[in-house]
């Protein structure tokens, strides 16, 4: 059976993810992916139609908070870590051209 | 003065009350200790020697005052540098957060803050702690203490060298599929990985959301139980941290000899089979002897899905990490002005930066990660794995009804040699078979180091070798309390 990940697909999953691959990269990781998920075929195995998703790490309920007024986190020093700042704004490139 | 490598907490507490020493002179030989010896290992990226030395005097005051104090008060720490310390590094051993600064604190060091422990720096690990020999790390080698051509493990491998090379008398990692037991294993120290929701994952750089949790590596499992007890509290900036854990107490650090007796260990034959290295299996069925002369029962029992867990974490841990990993954009927290790029586009600094920043394994599992969850994918990948994990903690569920804790080796190999799996992602992979199902059912386990006694001798090559006690929800004091009594046996 072909497999579900190709060079296509891959430089796809990239644009995706935003991540720029060389062709050397792409092609070690084309193979990598490809042995990988042969790996997961042997899920295929097993019957889970009646087996519920386990959807986190916990059987904790959603709880909820008061919709309380409260003061928030610490903004002033998040935004020192900003690479590149003017009079207070965070400088960033255009998002529409 | 007393000799670094004879300083547990307990030993340090003691001897700072009985004014042997003073807590700034230990600090001081640890940190000569360091800048010594850990040229050869390469445990620490970054050392915090100033506040450090601070924290150290004051603690040396209010002894010479009186004034009660915790038995953190003093201590030095390492802590993984996933971990946010405020004003500090906090690289994730990541190019792409090589200039970042943490603008606030993990509640775990807050908590330890609290109780005035001494952090001496941040330590190694696999970037983004995607890994498990350390070999990830954008930045450093990190050699294993007991034979620097191995690796230390991973992804803690930084925290769980320097524990064992005595550079700090304990550490923090964290622990998405056996990144605190693993390398406590290979480097012939304790590590314990909380359950799920037990200790706050706030100010931890997230990898997988439903798998993480930070924990303690220590030289004891007395030290391990004094950590764990500090840093397990609810947290209102974890959604996940519950509230069972407001319920631990004494029973952690101080066990009762005749209630651990009365447990039911658990052997699973899924975990001792063919691909389970000689070496390794003898040492666990030492262990076993040495556990049954306490006084507690054997059964054996059965986790059938054990065999499909990797598969299985393989796809929920990358779908995650794909997600985790998005807020890394260049932007934020970018490792170049990206003025230097000329580029006037957004997405083309995402590209870039992203393409630069993250190293070979990051790339691959946001990219699997991106596949597993993507239009078409999603039903025959995700979500079966998802039901699958459902299957896996049934397993563990159906076999506490019969057993109190289960007994396994950590890793199903002796520590490898540098270089030797990081061509074959899945020979990698592999090192985590006998961690990764506790993750995924979001049970306490720890990984102690199998001893050396007149009936049994350590493999011939000198490596150490581990054994994991898992335990049910909320139990650690099991696990805890069946391995301070182990470590006590003769």
């Amino acid at each position: 059976m072909a497999s579900p990940i190709n060079k296509q697909t891959l430089e796809h999953l990239a644009e995706l993810a935003r991540i720029e691959l060389n062709s050397k990269e792409e092609e070690k990781l084309l193979k990598d992916l490809q042995k990988i998920l042969d790996h997961f075929k042997e899920l295929q195995e097993l019957d889970t139609a009646n087996t519920p998703p386990m959807s986190g790490g916990t059987d904790l309920q959603s709880v909820f908070r008061g919709d309380d007024e409260r003061s928030s986190t610490n903004q002033g020093s998040g935004k020192d870590q900003f690479p590149e700042t003017r009079d207070g704004f965070l400088k960033i490139p255009p998002v529409f051209e | 003065m007393e000799p670094l490598k004879n300083l547990t907490i307990r030993t340090f507490h003691e001897g700072l009350l009985d004014k042997k020493f003073k807590a700034l002179d230990i600090v001081q030989a640890f940190f000569k200790h360091i800048k010594e010896s850990d040229k050869k290992i390469g445990a620490f990226l970054s050392l915090s020697e100033e506040t450090a030395l601070k924290e150290a005097e004051e603690v040396d005051l209010a002894v010479a005052q009186d004034k009660e104090i915790s038995i953190l008060a003093g201590v030095p720490l390492a802590i993984k540098d996933n971990i946010l310390i405020n004003g500090l590094p906090a690289t994730a051993a990541s190019k792409i957060l090589e200039n970042y600064n943490a603008s606030y604190d993990a509640f775990v060091i807050q908590k330890l803050k609290n109780e005035r422990a001494v952090f001496l720096g941040k330590t190694n690990l696999d970037e983004f702690a995607m890994g498990s020999s350390t070999e990830n790390s954008a930045f450093q080698l990190t050699k294993n203490p007991h034979d620097e051509t191995r690796v230390p493990g991973g992804s803690s491998g930084g925290s769980a060298a320097a524990v064992a090379a005595h550079l700090t008398v304990a550490a923090l990692g964290s622990d998405t599929g056996g990144s605190i037991r693993q390398p406590a294993g290979f480097c012939g120290v304790v590590g314990l990985k909380p359950t799920y929701g037990a200790v706050s994952r706030s100010g931890l750089i997230a990898m997988a959301s439903s798998l993480d949790q930070i924990g303690p590596i220590a030289k004891t499992v007395e030290d391990a139980a004094i950590l764990f007890h500090a840093i397990a509290s609810r947290d209102p900036m974890d959604a996940t941290s519950a509230d069972p854990v407001e319920t631990y107490g004494e029973e952690l650090t101080n066990p009762d000899l005749q209630k651990i007796k009365k447990l039911t260990v658990g052997l699973p034959e899924e975990y001792f089979v063919e691909g389970l290295d000689s070496e390794v299996k003898k040492n666990v069925e030492s262990v076993i002897d040495k556990i049954k002369s306490l006084g507690l029962s054997f059964k054996k029992i059965s986790l059938p899905h054990t065999r499909y867990a990797l598969s299985c974490y393989y796809i929920i841990m990358p779908a995650e990490v794909s997600a985790n990993l998005a807020r890394f954009d260049g932007i934020r927290y970018a490792r170049t002005k990206n003025s230097e790029f000329r580029i006037q586009n957004l997405r083309d600094i995402y590209l870039k930066q992203r393409g630069l920043g993250f190293g070979a394994e990051a790339k691959r599992r946001i990219i699997l990660g991106t596949f597993v969850l993507s239009s078409g994918y999603y039903d025959a990948y995700y979500d079966k794995a998802q039901r699958v994990r459902t299957l896996i903690k049934r397993d563990f569920d159906e076999a506490f009804e019969n057993v109190d804790v289960i007994l396994t080796p950590v890793s199903p190999t002796l520590p490898f040699k540098i270089g030797e799996r990081t061509d074959n992602p899945l020979s990698m992979y592999l090192s985590d078979v006998f961690t990764i199902p506790v993750n995924l059912a979001g049970l306490p386990a720890i990984s102690i180091p199998v001893k050396s006694t007149a009936s049994h001798q350590l493999p011939v090559t000198n490596l150490p070798v581990g054994f994991q006690l898992i335990g049910k929800h909320w139990r650690e004091a099991d696990i805890l309390g069946i391995g301070q009594y182990y470590e006590k046996l003769e």
